[in-house]
């Protein structure tokens, strides 16, 4: 099945000038109310880069991966573990870094918005003591974030109602990729 | 009987294409299962048990409106001989990402219900995919060319 045509939502000034007779526009008029899609869509990046920060701070939060080796030279268990659960939360946090600069892809501001004082990044609550702790929250994270992008769908535009349903699918699998409902090797 | 309008078509189309990627996907669970056994095995039967719901459910709606349900083929090439578990699991990972991408035409329907059961067995896809081991994928059926690269817009 083919995928929509891209097409960005932008932000429309129409009716945003006034037209004062044959003298032209002389006056700005108020700002633009932006459309459903829009609202939407600025959601979904601010999600997106919610998610991200809670990435990042559980990588600082989780034990480092260079511990102590045995006498033997071999890795101990919790060492393996350690290496894994950090490669797993770099891999799926490349992967919401790719979200976001697609959804962010899709919305154009007009100058007069896009120059707007920037909104500050979200800050995510801190992240829980704990490896197990740590992968069980972002799991629950992002299963939360699957709902809800579902959730936005009827509110967009095709193209983009097909990006933010193969994000929600890719969420939805970072659950498994982070320890929960994998099969048995 | 009137003939379906325009819209009603498109709705056809976008259920006769994930028809036949359940109906595939439904006959290669039978041979991915064959080459399985234990808590494999198990899954394998609940996946394919998933995807013969998902095929009758799609026959019906198509029916509903006023289609008439492609039948499936009487067999279907596996993306790669199957002889080993390993196999059948990577043969298991194919069907998911073929099911994942042919609900995206649902998904761009205007019927809020069409588009919520394209995104939930988009879904439901992606997290069986990754159940079998499947690489991640930021975009699970998403075509490449749907993406905007650097410098794209």
């Amino acid at each position: 099945m083919r995928a929509e045509p891209t097409r960005r939502l932008v932000l429309a000034g129409a009716g945003s000038l006034a037209l004062a007779g044959c003298k032209g526009v002389t006056v700005l008029g108020p700002r633009p109310r932006p459309g459903a899609g829009v609202v939407t869509l600025e959601h979904a990046i601010l999600a997106e880069e919610l998610m991200i920060a809670r990435y990042r701070q559980a990588l600082a939060a989780l034990p480092p991966s260079a511990g102590r080796q045995h006498a033997s030279g071999k890795k101990s268990a919790k060492t393996k573990a350690s290496a894994r659960d950090r490669a797993v939360v770099t891999a799926v946090l490349a992967e919401h870094s790719e979200h976001l600069a697609q959804l962010k892809a899709r919305l154009v501001l007009p100058p007069r918005l896009a120059t707007a004082s920037p909104r500050p990044s979200p800050t995510p609550p801190p992240a829980p003591a704990g490896r197990h702790r740590i992968l069980d929250e972002l799991a629950h994270a992002e299963a939360a974030a699957s709902d809800r992008l579902i959730g936005w769908l009827p509110a967009v535009p095709p193209s983009l109602a097909q990006l933010m349903a193969s994000i929600a699918a890719s969420e939805a699998a970072h659950v498994v990729q982070l320890g929960f409902g994998r099969l048995a090797p | 009987m009137s003939p379906p309008s325009p819209g009603t078509r498109r709705e056809i189309a976008a259920l006769q294409a994930a028809l036949a990627a359940e109906q595939a996907a439904s006959y290669g669970y039978g041979i991915v299962g064959a080459h399985l056994t234990g808590t494999r095995f198990g899954a394998a039967s609940a996946d394919c048990v998933a995807h013969e719901r998902a095929r009758d459910s799609l026959t019906a709606m198509i029916a509903a409106r006023g289609g008439q349900p492609h039948p499936a083929a009487a067999a279907y090439r596996m993306p790669i001989r199957v002889s080993t578990p390993a196999q059948a699991r990577s043969v298991a990972i194919a069907l998911e990402r073929q099911v994942a991408a042919a609900y995206l035409g649902l998904v761009a329907l205007s019927d809020p219900a069409l588009r919520r059961l394209g995104a939930d067995q988009m879904r439901a896809a992606a997290v069986r995919s990754a159940r079998w081991g499947g690489r991640p994928q930021a975009f699970p059926g998403l075509p490449a060319s749907s993406l905007s690269g650097p410098g794209q817009g």
